[in-house]
């Protein structure tokens, strides 16, 4: 007896090691790198309070009373003031990195600190890789799958910020998992409703912009929903039409209005009572905050993000810190940070499925997933389109829409692969290697490794500077410098001049740090920065108390720059780092008096 | 159109994509390693300042462009170039300007300047221009000690700020919301024009209050130029044509917003 899997079986079998076999590139991958990449601002504070849920959770676990009364609580996780405890942030990921730092770092000694907080996004950016694989794999084949898959990982951005205990890998993550989980809840089953919920919840719990998933599921569920009934609807008018006049209707069938009515509510239940009520079941479970007065907190959540500050942020050569912001920033900046060959191939994919649906030939109709995929785009996106939504961070604020372009890519660079040699075949018939049975498959092999080359190379090339780098149709840094597109934010650069201080500082100098203040203790501890050289403070009067200076620069940090030339009364630094050419930090020193 | 043209076009049409990706793809990773090669090296650098260093007299204006270099090029040149001239109003004053450029870049102060001469250094390229330099007669942030101050323009003074995110050495005037400050100079020495350049200092004032600010200039008590200045206006120039000779000047800045940081530079040229 035969104990050979099924085809069918062995297609699974073959997928799950090849999204394994992604997951873990991407996950050795970005960990490797990540050492390389300076500590950015928000990290540095979600170090501290990922420690304090952390231990408020292994508390609670191991039963230590009054840790649920409203005061405990508050003082873990709340507090007065709309940033106390930095509950203007959901919590899972900090949780994540805090409980990552107990288990990797301060149990099993495996990892650094700061390596063991990155861990979550790591993994989770992992799984996202490995995700949009599986996903594209489903519906457009396993060529598509892995070309998709391997272009996520190789985001120059994406991939930096997959290195970092921050929320915005993880929410790409989250986001298309949730969407993903959808997509095959539409199958029906409580239980993949439940895990789309679930994910749903778990986004939530990431960041906020988890909010704006239900609009693009929710367009597309109005779709797939009212799909049947517009193809009933046409059906019976044409059977009308065909029996001839007299014909009495179909006898006891709602009217159409009602059956338009009813067909979302009666399509996929499940998946309504999930994203409505499971979603935000599994976000108040993870966040005690919420466990009481959820209305008032919830709202001061969302309140601080809709009347967030405006952050000071260069774009086409002018700092813009006021809306109205230009609707054009989410599309310009994709076009100058995603790799050039994935940006062409996902626009090669976008036109095969918007051709498809015009000739009515789309993947999988009653599911959609080329218009789950556009939608979840334009959703994640289209706030920066609006001119009011604040534009600071770029694309980590839309990184949710990227993976879904990868997924056109995909689709896009297969597809223009098989049309290429279909028609070579068909114009060369005596090419005989062209109607080969594998040369569709040898011609994508060639053209994925082109593009997958193309984009490892940006984003290899990026590091550790990524938010400072810009493509190859921008010119790389420089050109993204004399674009005037923003330099770089959260003061990660720091990092690279520390080598510099360790050799040159004077012993028990106090240095003015910038932007990089609050990673300074943790440069410190991780042994990158020398303890004798302490941050000397904020501002004017942490540069009039300072021996050294550094500036990390953006557009509007000049003025810092002219701060240290008053005080130290000279414009000359000691020091500049550079990447490619393009200045990223400065360090001045104080000139000694003359004797 | 005969039946091979349109397999041609056929086959045109289904190859594109494919080319362009495949071409793109190789041209990215060619451009993206070229970039590290085009950039100006150390040596360059190096090369540059030396031939500055040996021709450049006290006097003589140093800039870099494009802007963005500016650090590179003061961890090179920066001890030539004084606070005062970092913080320059404009560079009308310098008979000689060393131009530092990469990547072809011309820096605004270099506009309209004869080039003397000019020469690469692999990535750097170093030109010295000249120009016939303003005579100023009355530098008025120079001359600030001589001012007479009248309301909000008690707590004035001469100062290096970030003007559109630019250095500039200039008197700033805080005046209270609707109100004004006022400096006069008796017996200023006046050419035949006076020139000057105002902006609202701090960008973060400038982000969190948005109205503007307006200068007012005033010659023998007389109105002769109001400038009103927004929060993207940068460093916004006015030009009056006067009469040679001493007469009162007065600035009056006033905004209707608090926390309006006004600064302003002036002089009397010839």
């Amino acid at each position: 007896m035969s104990t050979s899997p099924s085809p069918r079986r062995r297609s699974r079998l073959i997928n799950a090691g090849l999204a394994l076999a992604l997951a873990l590139l991407s996950f050795f991958t970005v960990l490797r790198a990540q050492h390389s990449q300076g500590i950015a601002r928000d990290e540095a504070q979600y170090f501290g309070f990922g420690a304090r849920y952390a231990r408020y959770w292994v508390d609670l676990f191991r039963g230590v009373p009054g840790l649920r009364t409203a005061a405990a609580i508050t003082a873990t996780w709340g507090g007065r003031a709309p940033t106390d405890n930095n509950r203007e942030h959901p919590p899972l990921m900090k949780t994540l990195f805090g409980l990552s730092e107990l288990a990797f770092h301060q149990k099993l000694g495996w990892t650094d600190a700061v390596t063991a907080n990155r861990l979550p996004t790591i993994a989770l950016n992992a799984l996202l890789v490995a995700l949009v694989f599986l996903f594209t794999t489903g519906i457009w084949g396993r060529a598509a799958g892995v070309t998709a898959g391997l272009l996520t990982l190789l985001l120059p951005r994406a991939f930096f910020h997959a290195g970092l205990a921050c929320f915005d890998a993880p929410i790409a993550a989250l986001w298309f998992a949730t969407t993903a989980a959808y997509h095959r809840a539409l199958r029906g089953g409580v239980l993949a409703a439940l895990l789309c919920g679930v994910c749903f919840g778990l986004a939530l719990a990431t960041k906020h912009n988890a909010f704006l998933l239900p609009i693009g599921l929710g367009l597309h569920y109005l779709w797939v929903a009212l799909r049947p009934e517009i193809l009933h609807q046409r059906a019976r008018r044409a059977a009308q039409a065909a029996a001839g006049p007299g014909v009495p209707a179909l006898a006891r069938e709602l009217p159409p209005a009602a059956r338009f009515a009813l067909a979302p509510l009666t399509f996929r239940p499940a998946i309504i009572v999930a994203l409505a009520l499971v979603g935000p079941l599994v976000l108040i479970i993870l966040w005690p905050w919420l466990w009481f007065d959820t209305s008032a907190h919830l709202r001061d959540w969302l309140r601080f993000h809709l009347t967030h500050v405006h952050y000071n942020f260069e774009y086409l050569g002018q700092n813009w810190n006021h809306p109205r912001f230009p609707w054009h920033v989410a599309l310009v900046t994709t076009l100058l940070t995603v790799p050039v060959a994935t940006l062409a191939a996902a626009a090669t994919g976008l036109g095969v499925v918007i051709r498809r649906a015009i000739r009515r030939v789309t993947d999988d109709p009653a599911r959609a997933p080329a218009l789950l995929c556009a939608l979840s785009i334009m959703v994640a996106a289209g706030p920066f389109f609006m001119g009011s939504t604040p534009i600071f961070g770029a694309e980590k604020h839309w990184a949710p829409a990227i993976p879904f372009l990868c997924v056109f890519a995909g689709v896009g660079l297969t597809a223009a692969a098989r049309a290429a040699i279909a028609r070579s075949a068909a114009l060369l018939p005596r090419a005989r290697f062209l109607a080969h049975r594998h040369a569709p498959t040898a011609a994508i092999a060639v053209l994925a490794t082109l593009a997958v080359t193309a984009a490892a190379v940006e984003t290899f090339h990026a590091q550790p500077y990524a938010l400072s780098s810009y493509n190859a149709l921008a010119g790389g840094a420089p050109g993204g410098a004399d674009l005037g597109m923003n330099r770089q934010f959260w003061g990660v650069s720091a990092r690279g001049v520390l080598p510099w201080l360790d050799v040159h500082a004077p012993p028990g100098a106090r240095v003015y740090s910038h932007d990089a203040n609050i990673a300074w203790g943790h440069y410190m501890a991780q042994g990158l920065l020398r303890h004798d050289l302490p941050d000397a403070g904020h501002e004017e009067g942490g540069v009039a108390s300072s021996d050294l200076a550094l500036v990390i620069h953006e557009l509007h940090f000049n003025r810092h720059d002219y701060m240290i030339w008053r005080n130290y009364g000279t414009v000359r630094p000691v020091h500049v780092l550079t990447f490619d050419g393009v200045p990223l930090v400065s360090v001045y020193q104080r000139p000694r008096p003359s004797p | 159109m005969s039946a091979r043209w349109r397999g041609l076009a056929r086959l045109a049409a289904g190859m594109v994509p494919a080319l362009a990706i495949l071409v793109l793809a190789m041209w990215e990773v060619f451009a993206t390693l070229a970039v590290p090669a085009r950039v100006a090296t150390e040596a360059d650098w190096a090369a540059a300042e030396a031939e500055v260093r040996a021709g450049w007299k006290a006097g003589d204006l140093i800039v870099f462009a494009p802007r963005w270099v500016d650090p590179v090029g003061r961890l090179h040149l920066g001890d030539l170039i004084p606070i005062d001239v970092a913080g320059r109003m404009d560079a009308a004053r310098f008979a000689r300007i060393w131009e530092v450029s990469i990547r072809g870049a011309r820096a605004a102060d270099a506009r309209g300047a004869r080039v003397a001469s000019s020469r690469s250094h692999g990535g750097v390229k170093v030109r010295l221009l000249e120009q016939t330099p303003a005579r100023v007669r009355t530098d008025f942030v120079a001359a600030f000690a001589a001012a007479r101050s009248e309301g909000a323009s008690a707590g004035a003074s001469p100062i290096l700020e970030e003007v559109g995110f630019a250095p500039h050495r200039c008197i700033r005037i805080e005046p209270p919301a609707g109100g004004s400050g006022k400096l006069t100079w008796p017996a200023a020495d006046l050419g035949s024009k006076l020139v000057g350049h105002v902006g609202l200092a701090d960008v973060f004032t400038r982000r969190d209050i948005r109205g503007p600010g307006k200068l007012e200039l005033l010659i023998g008590g007389k109105p002769v130029a109001t400038t009103i200045v927004g929060v993207d206006s940068g460093w916004v120039r006015f030009e009056v044509a006067t009469t040679p000779g001493p007469a009162e000047v007065t600035f009056i800045a006033s905004a209707t917003d608090p926390r309006r940081l006004i600064c302003f530079a002036a002089e009397a040229r010839e």
